[in-house]
C-alpha cells in the first residue's frame, strides 16, 4: 500500500472539500430522486479523473493503492455535499469483492475499468434483511458446458443503475461470485427506491446465463471482507453527512430569532446541540480508526470488532444528529424545501444498509461474552 | 533559595526509552499505595512524594529551570500512561499541578523563588480555595472578602469544596477585593499561610462517607501584600492560566474501564450472559467506553503532533464521566438485590464492592466545572452559538 502521510491526507481533504463545494447542488439532488440514473453523471465522471475510483485497488490493476484512510477522507468530504453516491457501492463494495475473489482474469477484466470509470458495477449479495452472513442465500449457480446459470432473487442492491452486477450464489458448498452484465437475458430489475430517493433494486434471476469465466470462487471470504470494508467507508460518508447537518443546524440557530433572541442563545437548545456534537466527534474518531485498522489488513476477528463498533456508532450518531436537527429547525425542518431533510434521509439510507446497529452489536456479542470470561 | 536546575533533557530520549525509564521509576511505588480506592492522605504518601521529587519526577510539565521535567506533550502522555498502568496514586497535588503553573506564568520572581522549591521539597502542601457556598458553577459571584490594610490583606468569609484542606499548610484562593465593579473584575488571587488563628478547617462527609472535602472559614485571617498574584482585581484571569495539557486527562477512559471490568465480572458471575437482551446492552455500553478511548487517542495524537487542544477537549470529560455513570448504573441493575448492599458483596466465590464506586462517580460529572458548564463552554467555544 502507498500509505499517504498526514500532509498528503490534508491535501486530499482540501481537494475533496473544494470539489464538494463546487458540486453540491441540493436542487438538482431533489430533481434526481426516484429517477435513473439517480446521480449527476457529469459529477461522477470526474471521480475517475481525480483517481478516486481507484484508491482501493493495486497499481497493477489501474489503481493507486492509497488505502482506506485516504478513501475515507474523500467520502467524508463528498458526504457533506450528499454527492458521494455511488462511490461506496461501486468502487468499494463491488470492486473490493472482485479484488478479494480468486479469479485473476475476472479482476483484470473488471477492476481497471472500474478504476477509470468505463465499467460500473454493483454487488448483489443480499436476499433477506437482518443478517450480514454471505451464506444466508438461496440463489443457485449451475455450471454446464462453459456457461454458468443463475436462478434466485436479490434485494437491497444499491447503485441499481450500474452496468452490471456481481451476483453471489451457492454452488455445492461454495459461495461463488458471478459477473452479470445488466442486459443479460433472465435478469430482471425491479426498483426498490431507497429512503433518500437513490436507486436500489431487487434482482430476479431466472436462469440468467453468462460464460463460466465470469465466475469466481472464495466468495464467502471475499464478501465478508468487502462488506466490512464498504461498511467502514459508509461510516466515513456518514461522518460527512453528520458534520454538514450539524453545521447547517447551528447556522440556523444563530440566525433564527424568536422571543427577540437567536434560538441558539437558549441553553436547552445549546445543550442539545452540544450532545449532537459529542456524538459527531465520537463517530469521527471511531470511523477514522476503522479506516486505519483496515489499512493494516487485520485478521477477521479484529476487523469484525472495529467495523461492528464503528458502524453501530456512526449509524446511531448520524440518525440522531439528523433527526434532532429537524427538531432544532422547528416547523421548517419538516418541509421538503429545507435541506436538513435531505441529510436525514441520507442517514436513514446509510444506517440501514450494511448492518443496522442491532445487527452490528449482535455480531459483536460473542466478543462481549469472551471479554467477560477473560477479565478476572 | 536556589532552584535545582535540571540538566536532563528527557525530550531527547526516544519514546520507547523514556517509557522504560518511566516504568522503572513508577514501579518503585509502594504496593500499599497502588490502585487504592482513595487518594492517600499526605502523611501516607509523603515517602512516595519525596521519592518522586528526589528523582526529579514530581513536576513533569514545569520548566527545567524551576526543577521540572519540561516534558513535551508526547512524553507527558507517556508519563501519565505509565503512572496509570502501574496503579500509582494521584497525589494531593494542587501545588504541583494547579498553583505552580499559575506562578510560573503569572507570579513574580520572588513568589516563584519562595514557593516552587518548597512545593518540590514537600515543605508546603497547597489546597485550592475557589468555590463557596453561593459560588459553585457561578464562581465569579464569590464573596469572601479581602481588604487591604497597610501592607497586608485581611480576609473574611468561607470557602467550600476545598479538597484535603486538613492536610494543607497553604491555600491559594480567589477573593472579592472590589465590590463596586462587574463581578469578574473585582476578584484577586492570594496566597495564604493556613497556619494562623483566623483560619478554621471543617471537613464534611461525602455520599460515600469519606471526609475529603472541607469548608474553610476565614475570620480576620491575613496575608502580606507580596502574596498577591498578578494585579489586584485581576485574579479571575490569573486563575485561568494553565501550562496546557492537563485538560486531556479528565477524559481518559481509565475509570470507565475499571467500572466495565466490574460489570463484566458481575455479568459472568450472575449468569446474565445467557440473556441476549442483556448482552446487547453490555455491548452497547462497551462501545461507549471504547469509542471514548478512540476519541481520547485522537486528541492525544493532536497533542503529540504539537497542535493545541481546542475547547472541544471538554467533550472527553463529559463523555468519560457520563459513560462511567451509565456503566455504574448497569452494574447496580445487573447485581439485582446485591446492588442494594453496602461493602464487599459476595457473588459465588468472589466478592465485589459496588456501592462505594457507584457513589463516588456521582461527583465526577460535577467537579472541575459541571458537565452542564462544560456544555455551555462548548456551545460558545466550539459551536459558536450566541449568548
Amino acid at each position: 500500500m502507498n500509505a499517504p502521510s498526514a500532509e498528503e491526507l490534508d491535501l486530499l481533504r482540501d481537494q475533496a472539500r473544494t470539489f464538494t463545494r463546487q458540486h453540491t447542488d441540493h436542487r438538482r439532488l431533489r430533481q434526481m430522486r426516484e429517477t435513473l440514473p439517480g446521480h449527476a453523471r457529469d459529477v461522477i465522471a470526474q471521480f475517475a479523473g481525480l483517481g478516486w475510483n481507484g484508491v482501493l485497488f493495486p497499481e497493477s490493476l489501474g489503481g493507486s493503492a492509497t488505502g482506506f484512510s485516504a478513501m475515507g477522507v474523500i467520502l467524508e468530504e463528498l458526504g457533506r455535499g450528499l454527492i458521494a453516491d455511488p462511490l461506496v457501492p461501486g468502487a468499494v463494495l463491488a470492486g473490493r469483492a472482485i479484488l478479494h475473489c480468486d479469479n485473476e482474469a475476472l479482476k483484470q477484466k473488471l477492476i481497471p475499468g472500474i478504476a477509470e470509470g468505463t465499467i460500473t458495477a454493483s454487488l448483489a449479495w443480499q436476499e433477506r434483511p437482518g443478517t450480514l452472513d454471505p451464506q444466508a442465500i438461496q440463489t443457485l449457480a449451475t455450471v454446464d458446458k462453459g456457461l454458468v446459470s443463475l436462478t434466485g432473487g436479490k434485494q437491497f442492491v444499491a447503485f441499481a443503475e450500474a452496468g452490471g452486477f456481481v451476483v453471489s450464489a451457492k454452488r455445492a458448498e461454495d459461495v461463488v461470485l458471478v459477473w452479470v452484465p445488466r442486459d443479460t437475458p433472465g435478469l430482471k430489475l425491479q426498483m426498490q427506491w431507497r429512503a433518500d430517493g437513490t436507486p436500489g433494486a431487487m434482482l430476479a434471476l431466472d436462469n440468467a446465463t453468462v460464460p463460466q469465466e465470469n465466475m469466481a470462487g472464495a466468495g464467502k471470504q471475499a464478501l465478508e471482507r468487502a462488506i466490512d470494508e464498504a461498511a467502514a467507508m459508509a461510516c466515513a460518508e456518514m461522518v460527512g453527512v453528520m458534520r454538514a447537518a450539524l453545521d447547517i443546524t447551528t447556522e440556523y440557530m444563530r440566525h433564527r430569532v424568536q422571543f427577540g433572541k437567536p434560538i441558539g442563545s437558549f441553553q436547552a437548545l445549546q445543550h442539545k446541540a452540544v450532545d449532537l456534537f459529542m456524538q459527531q466527534e465520537l463517530a469521527a474518531a471511531v470511523a477514522a480508526e476503522a479506516a486505519e485498522v483496515l489499512d493494516r489488513e487485520p485478521r477477521k476477528d479484529e476487523r469484525t470488532r472495529i467495523i461492528a463498533r464503528a458502524k453501530a456508532r456512526c449509524n446511531d450518531a448520524c440518525l440522531r444528529i439528523t433527526r434532532e436537527s429537524i427538531q432544532l429547525h422547528g416547523g421548517i425542518g419538516t418541509t421538503d424545501d429545507c435541506d436538513i431533510g435531505l441529510y436525514f434521509k441520507r442517514a436513514l439510507t446509510l444506517s440501514a444498509w450494511l448492518g443496522s446497529s442491532p445487527v452490528q452489536r449482535a455480531r459483536y456479542a460473542p466478543f462481549t461474552r469472551q471479554e467477560c470470561e477473560l477479565d478476572v | 533559595m536556589q532552584f535545582a536546575h535540571v540538566d536532563t533533557d528527557w525530550n531527547v530520549l526516544s519514546d520507547e526509552a523514556f517509557r522504560d525509564r518511566a516504568a522503572a521509576l513508577f514501579d518503585q511505588c509502594p504496593q500499599e499505595l497502588r490502585n487504592a480506592r482513595l487518594r492517600p492522605r499526605a502523611a501516607e504518601s509523603r515517602g512516595w512524594y519525596l521519592h518522586l521529587s528526589r528523582a526529579g519526577w514530581l513536576a513533569p510539565v514545569w520548566p527545567r529551570r524551576y526543577g521540572g521535567m519540561e516534558l513535551s506533550p508526547s512524553k507527558y502522555l507517556i508519563y501519565v500512561e505509565e503512572m496509570e498502568r502501574l496503579g500509582c496514586p494521584r497525589l494531593r497535588d494542587s501545588g504541583v499541578n494547579t498553583l505552580a503553573p499559575i506562578l510560573i506564568l503569572q507570579g513574580t520572581d520572588a513568589q516563584r523563588e519562595e514557593y516552587l522549591p518548597k512545593i518540590l521539597a514537600g515543605e508546603h502542601t497547597w489546597c485550592q480555595g475557589y468555590s463557596e457556598p453561593n459560588a459553585g458553577s457561578d464562581l465569579a459571584s464569590l464573596r469572601t472578602e479581602a481588604e487591604l490594610r497597610g501592607d497586608e490583606f485581611v480576609i473574611n468569609g468561607q470557602k467550600l469544596w476545598t479538597s484535603s484542606a486538613f492536610d494543607a499548610t497553604h491555600i491559594f484562593m480567589l477573593v472579592r477585593s472590589n465590590k463596586s465593579v462587574k463581578k469578574q473584575a473585582g476578584i484577586s488571587f492570594l496566597l495564604v499561610d493556613m497556619r494562623q488563628p483566623g483560619i478554621t478547617v471543617r471537613p464534611f462527609k461525602s455520599l460515600n462517607m469519606q471526609e475529603e472535602q472541607c469548608a474553610v472559614f476565614f475570620d480576620n485571617a491575613t496575608t502580606p501584600v507580596r502574596n498577591l498574584v498578578g494585579e489586584i482585581n485581576n485574579g479571575w484571569n490569573v486563575a485561568r492560566a494553565q501550562l496546557g495539557y492537563e485538560r486531556l486527562f479528565s477524559g481518559s477512559s481509565r475509570q470507565s474501564m475499571t467500572f466495565l471490568f466490574k460489570l463484566r465480572r458481575i455479568a459472568r458471575l450472575t449468569g446474565k450472559l445467557e440473556d441476549p437482551a442483556f448482552v446487547d446492552r453490555l455491548t452497547q455500553i462497551t462501545f461507549d467506553v471504547m469509542d471514548l478511548n478512540s476519541a481520547y487517542e485522537r486528541m492525544a495524537r493532536t497533542l503529540k503532533d504539537g497542535k493545541p487542544l481546542g475547547p472541544e477537549a471538554s467533550l472527553l470529560k463529559v463523555w468519560a464521566t457520563e459513560t462511567c455513570q451509565r456503566v455504574g448504573e448497569l452494574m447496580m441493575e445487573t447485581a439485582d438485590e446485591c446492588g442494594g448492599l453496602m461493602g464487599d458483596v459476595q457473588f459465588g466465590d468472589e466478592s465485589i464492592e459496588l456501592l462505594y464506586p457507584f457513589l463516588e462517580a456521582r461527583s465526577w460529572t460535577i467537579y472541575g466545572g459541571s458537565n452542564q458548564i462544560q456544555r455551555n463552554i462548548m456551545a460558545k467555544g466550539v459551536l459558536n452559538l450566541p449568548s
